[in-house]
């Protein structure tokens, strides 16, 4: 086990570099803001919430999108949900897709939403590692008796 | 005709293969432009032509049609007419050769029936006497019979035996001849029993004319009498006329035949009887009777000579019989007289005719069909020539009638050609005029066409220009809505770290710096989008009341501190009869003139800035000479005003008064050219592009000033101004609710026994408020600075000289001012500005203030950044009267006011010094509240405290003249952070302004304490992070999942407020509603709410959730009902900002 002062700068340096890299954004910060002793698990959370709807959204998603004809307007909804949640707990990245995702639904361009589809699974994978090595790292500095350092 | 057709089919042609060149030249070059030109161009001259050439075709046929028509008719009864003419001409002669034919029988017919009977009496003639008393009785019947018919030429009889009896008339020399043969050499009985077996055989002529013994005789007779008056002559037989013998009746019957005799020069008709034996059943006697054919030829000549033309008559062999010329008809041959043949005629009509009917009937014809022919040419003339055919026994005749066509037709024949002539020439005249008329037509068609083809072209291209310019005016409305957003953030961070301790002052220094530049990059945003709101046409003026006046002094103040920075003088002079509230949107009011005031401060480095204002009804607004206004497009928009009221509110509009407010703004600055007068409000245009980088800007100011002016109906331009500096007038038309009443400032200040020392550093604020107060009556004594003050109050306060001042100042109030110093009340205005502050003669300067504090009140104008020793030094020394400089009437008559009631308190209690410390006073020197301004200026200075937690909550209102800031207008959005960051710091100094700051932040925490708000959205992530958000800041939040179950939510809330009206149970004060959810969107539920509410004449505010960030959604959602509008991902502090807004709106 590091010490505590090593895993806290782990962690900050960890997260300075997702919001470096554009992973997260202030979104997320406010999300660790609005957690405290009330909510302790907040973060967590959300965030599971978010992975659990990402899921089922991505599955919507490829299926609607294999479909003979393509109703895009279905798409559009789901992904417009999609870049709800995601904005919501601060994956950018996640949104940016989104929002060029939507750009090609609305053109009705099939290969564009498909690359788009990929891309944002990708992210969305990328995303979801990320935050749970970053919870992992929570963890890690909480079970070494550390305080979750805040970012400003 | 066809060569007509041969030309429009050569152009025809022409223009097929002219297109077709131009479409192979289309194809070599792109400019398809001058290939439809030239292509439209054809296509009218094809039209053209076929138009032409439909005209030509009509008009010919109607010519043509008109020609047969005419002709036709008149030819066909004219053919008819002449017909019968001609038939009736020839009818003549021939009822005429029927006459002489029928008389010729007759006689033939009654001689033999005399003769039968006569020779039936002596057929038992014995002896010669009897027989010559037979041949004398029938020579008296057969003279009886000759004489009585003038027209005969002879009249003969022959017996069986030869004997010849015949008379016969010679028409040359008109003597009548008895011819008779010697009856000596025949012999009377022998025939007679000879013949009984063959009666025909032995009778013939060889038997006579072989009887060459037979002598004849001839006598002249008497005609008349028939009596013998000559002597007999002995004649050769058959010398003079034809006897008729048995071989012309072979048969019996009757016969007819022509023939010649050598004493007429016309052929005779002869015809032949033979006279029977009943008894015996034999021919006794033949008779014959010759007619001459003379007066048929007479008759012709009679009629041919009205009528023209020839008549002949022909045997069917083609003998001439009888002609209407006068020709001979006889030829002297050697075989004696014979007839002639037609042909042969010696008259070449006849002879031609003959001809032409041979030729054209190849003999055979004419004689077994009439002939009627219009055409026959004669000679070198057309002729008529009609035949007929007339059938007599043993004898066939045909007439002929030739008349030459002239004679009938020839006038006819004439006009035809005539007509024809004529209307040809008519045709061709109206197919010429036609073809022009058609000319100038299609001419104008195409032209028209073009035109209306560029017209359309021009409409296009101006669509275009106008969607681009949309598209461009949406693209920037977005871009400034999304670059908005993260600007209230930096801004919002930048303050929270201005509010951190640990700042070095270098790191303060520099990021008050990006604050300034962030908020003007916000204030540029906003303009921008203000523009695009303009026009896109979504800006809505609001109407709602509001105190004008409060709010320009509001704004004077708040560009003061620009301005004393700047050392420009910031004065407002608004006349009196300006009318307290007025009805309109003040938020844009306030904008036109925050722009041109800082306008103006941009370009003013020294003078002044002066905004005047006054008014006028519109209904006794007289024509004002000075200013522009345009009395036309004033009523106009007042017209419009009124008529959207109309359609707004119908009742509001009757309380309402509506009035121009003129305004004036005036600064001492550079000036604008005059050739640049208008363009300074057009968008993106500044006077002089140079400022741009000495003074910033967009010049965008000007440009939304000038709309939002227009869209209040009034009107705004540069105007000439005496001296440097730019002049602008505007106008606005506003409505003022008739039901309050206009304050009028006549303050009886006069009764009070006022003086005023105005000792002020602006010459030109000082110069308005002592001509203000001149006019209610007051006496001021003006000083520019210190030096001149300590004179003016010298003077004033030494007894000696005072009256003589006054009255030297204010005679109008000298019976007052003679009452005595005691009795009247003087006012000191004092800028702070006069004390020299640099250095520390200030406190000195005070020192000789004190000598007159107890018989004067001072009122010290203060600087934004007066130092806070210098107030403390102040209120020691008693001068509590203190007001943030500018000065202006309101705090002017806030002053005087003080003073006044000081006054009265002090005569209550006479001997309590007025500078108790119950009494003091202070005017509040925050002037960060325009709400607040009037009943707060004057306040105790111990109630600052409970001043400053009404401010706590009264978060909602616009804030202005921030010390530390230079930018100090923030729209709403960000206002509460901005509040809270530069709340009230007039002179305290940045530690005090940190720990209001976070005191303000605790309270903001918790500053939903006690809301009930109801969040209906579908994202779950979402949900939580809302809920937890509005949670932290003490409010109660319940949780929907679509719009359906949010209606429900609050129609049972609604239901059980009306079941019991002690709300217990939670009433939402607001709702958070996301636009995109299933079952029921936002919008849908936002309107089934509203409609719900129509019943309850509640109003729940609902602030929209929405990922869209555009215009258009912001546009939508305003329009379903809701008050609001946020933006996802949720920024916490502006969904804190909004809510409260909204709350407090509400309460």
């Amino acid at each position: 086990m590091a010490a505590v002062p090593q895993l806290q700068r782990q962690f900050i340096e960890y997260t300075t570099s997702l919001y470096n890299e554009g992973y997260l954004d202030d979104q997320f910060t406010q999300l660790q803001k609005l957690q405290d002793e009330s909510n302790p698990d907040f973060v967590a959370e959300v965030v599971s919430l978010f992975f659990e709807d990402s899921e089922k959204l991505l599955n919507n998603l490829a299926t609607a999108i294999q479909q003979k004809s393509v109703d895009y307007k279905q798409v559009d909804s789901h992904v417009h949900q999609f870049k709800g949640s995601s904005s919501s707990i601060g994956a950018q990245r996640v949104t940016n897709v989104c929002v060029h995702f939507r750009n090609y639904c609305e053109e009705k361009n099939l290969d564009g939403c498909l690359r788009c589809l990929q891309q944002l699974k990708h992210e969305y994978i990328l995303v979801r590692n990320k935050l749970e090595a970053l919870f992992r790292l929570e963890q890690q500095i909480l079970q070494a008796g550390g305080s979750i350092p805040m970012m400003e | 005709m066809a060569s007509a057709v041969r030309r429009i089919f050569s152009n025809i042609y022409a223009a097929i293969t002219s297109s077709e060149r131009n479409r192979a030249a289309r194809r070599r070059s792109s400019g398809s432009n001058v290939y439809q030109e030239e292509f439209r161009c054809y296509s009218v001259c094809v039209a053209r032509l076929a138009i032409m050439v439909m005209l030509a075709i009509l008009i010919g046929l109607l010519t043509l049609l008109t020609w047969h028509f005419t002709k036709v008719y008149t030819r066909t009864s004219l053919n008819s007419l002449a017909y019968g003419l001609r038939y009736e001409l020839l009818q003549r002669p021939i009822l005429r050769m029927w006459k002489i034919l029928n008389s010729t029988v007759e006689i033939a017919t009654s001689q033999v029936k005399l003769s039968e009977y006569v020779i039936r009496k002596y057929s038992k003639a014995e002896n010669q006497a009897q027989k010559v008393e037979l041949y004398e009785v029938m020579r008296d019947i057969t003279w009886a019979l000759f004489s009585s018919r003038k027209a005969l030429n002879s009249m003969s009889i022959k017996y069986r035996n030869g004997f010849v009896q015949a008379f016969h008339r010679d028409l040359r020399d008109k003597n009548t001849y008895y011819i008779y043969s010697n009856l000596n050499n025949y012999t009377m009985v022998e025939p007679y029993s000879m013949n009984r077996s063959s009666p025909h055989q032995e009778w013939n002529d060889q038997m006579i004319h072989g009887n060459v013994s037979a002598i004849w005789y001839r006598e002249p007779l008497d005609p008349d009498t028939g009596r013998k008056t000559g002597k007999q002559k002995e004649i050769p037989p058959d010398e003079l006329i034809n006897i008729a013998g048995i071989s012309q009746v072979p048969d019996g019957a009757a016969s007819w035949h022509v023939a010649v005799s050598k004493f007429t020069n016309s052929p005779l008709l002869s015809a032949a009887l033979p006279v029977w034996d009943k008894d015996r059943g034999s021919i006794v006697a033949v008779v014959g009777v010759t007619t001459a054919l003379y007066s048929v030829g007479q008759l012709m000549k009679e009629l041919v000579e009205i009528h023209g033309g020839n008549i002949y008559l022909t045997s069917q062999e083609g003998w001439l019989l009888a002609t209407s010329s006068s020709t001979r008809l006889l030829r002297n041959s050697s075989s004696g007289f014979t007839l002639t043949m037609a042909k042969d005629s010696e008259d070449e009509i006849i002879q031609s005719a003959a001809k032409w009917l041979n030729k054209t009937y190849h003999d055979k014809g004419p004689m077994n069909h009439k002939v009627h022919s219009a055409t026959a040419i004669l000679g070198q003339q057309r002729y008529y020539i009609d035949s007929f055919f007339l059938n007599l026994t043993r004898l066939p005749m045909v007439g002929v009638l030739c008349i030459p066509r002239k004679n009938i037709m020839g006038k006819v024949d004439a006009r035809e050609i005539k007509t024809l002539i004529i209307l040809i020439s008519a045709s061709v005249c109206i197919l010429v005029v036609g073809c022009i008329c058609i000319f100038i037509l299609t001419n104008g068609v195409s032209k028209e066409m073009n035109l209306r083809a560029q017209l359309i072209s021009h409409l296009d291209a101006r669509r275009k220009a106008e969607a681009s310019s949309n598209f461009k005016t949406q693209f920037l409305a977005n871009m400034s809505h999304e670059l908005r957003t993260p600007m209230a953030a930096v801004i919002g961070l930048l303050d929270i770290l201005l509010c951190d301790d640990s700042l070095t002052n270098e790191q303060n220094a520099t990021i008050s710096q990006i604050r300034r530049c962030s908020t003007a990059l916000l204030r540029l945003l906003n303009n921008i989008l203000d523009i695009s709101k303009v026009e896109s046409g979504k800006l809505v003026l609001e109407e709602a009341e509001y105190d004008l006046g409060r709010e320009l002094e509001g704004l004077v103040d708040m560009f003061s501190v620009q301005c004393k920075n700047r050392n420009v003088e910031a004065i407002i002079d608004i006349s009196d009869d300006m009318p307290k509230v007025v009805r309109g949107d003040s938020g844009r009011v306030i904008q036109i003139f925050a722009n041109l005031i800082s306008n103006s401060i941009k370009f003013t480095t020294s003078g002044y800035i002066i905004l005047r204002g006054w008014c006028e009804n519109l209904n006794s607004f007289s024509y004002n000479e000075n200013f522009f206004v345009d009395h036309r497009a004033l009523w106009a928009a007042y017209q419009k005003k009124i008529k959207r009221k109309g359609l707004d509110e119908k009742k509001a509009s009757k309380n309402d008064n509506t009035m121009i407010l003129f305004f004036e703004v005036e600064d001492t600055g550079c000036g604008i050219d005059p050739s640049k007068w208008e363009s300074v409000f057009e968008s993106f245009e500044q006077a002089d592009p140079s400022t741009t980088r000495l003074h910033g800007g967009t010049g965008l100011g000007l440009c939304i000033v000038r709309t939002l002016v227009n869209k209040m109906g009034g009107e705004i331009r540069v105007v000439k101004k005496n001296g440097a500096g730019t002049l602008m007038q505007l106008y606005l038309l506003l409505s003022t609710p008739a039901d309050i009443p206009r304050e009028s400032y006549q303050l009886t200040y006069a009764e009070h026994n006022l003086k005023v020392v105005l000792a002020l550093n602006g010459r030109m604020s000082r110069a308005i408020l002592s001509r203000w107060l001149h006019k209610l009556g007051v006496p001021i004594w003006e000083a520019n600075e210190w030096n001149e003050l300590t004179l003016v109050l010298q003077e004033l306060f030494k007894p000696t000289s005072y009256e003589q001042s006054l009255m030297y100042e204010c005679s109008e109030v000298e019976s007052l001012s003679k009452e005595g110093v005691e009795m009247s009340i003087f006012i000191i205005v004092v800028d702070i500005g006069m004390l020299n502050i640099s250095t520390d003669i200030w406190k000195e300067q005070l020192n000789f203030l004190d000598a007159f504090n107890r018989r004067a009140k001072f009122a010290w104008i203060l600087n934004h950044d007066t130092s806070n020793a210098i107030k403390i030094e102040l209120q020691r020394r008693g001068h509590l009267l203190m007001v943030n400089g500018p000065l202006y009437k309101t705090k002017m008559i806030q002053i005087i006011e003080a003073v006044i009631k000081q006054s009265n308190l002090e005569q209550q209690e006479k001997n309590i010094m007025w500078t108790d410390a119950h009494e003091r006073l202070q005017i509040d020197s925050r002037p960060s509240r325009t709400k607040s301004s009037n009943e707060s200026e004057i306040t105790e200075t111990n109630s600052t405290g409970t001043s400053q937690n009404e401010e706590t909550n009264q978060e909602n209102f616009t804030v202005y003249g921030v010390v530390s800031n230079c930018f100090p207008k923030l729209t709403e959005v960000h206002s509460e952070w901005d509040r809270s960051a530069s709340f009230p710091n007039d002179n305290s100094n940045c530690e005090q302004q940190i720990r209001q700051a976070d005191q303000k932040v605790k309270n903001g925490q918790k500053a939903l304490e006690g809301l009930h708000i109801l969040l209906a959205e579908d994202n779950l992530i979402l949900q939580r992070v809302a809920t937890i958000m509005l949670e932290q800041m003490g409010a109660k939040v319940v949780v929907v999942g679509d719009g359906v179950q949010a209606v429900e939510a609050l129609s049972i809330q609604i239901e059980v407020e009306n079941f019991k009206t002690s709300c217990e149970s939670p009433s939402y004060d607001l709702i958070l509603m996301d636009c995109q959810m299933p079952k029921m969107d936002g919008y849908e539920a936002t309107k089934a709410i509203r409609r719900a509410e129509m019943e309850s004449e509640s109003h729940i505010p609902i602030v929209a959730l929405t990922a869209h960030a555009m215009l258009s959604d912001e546009a939508q959602c305003l329009e379903v009902g809701m008050d609001a509008y946020l933006t996802k991902p949720i920024d916490c502090k502006l969904m804190v900002s909004t809510i409260l807004s909204l709350t407090k709106c509400r309460t």
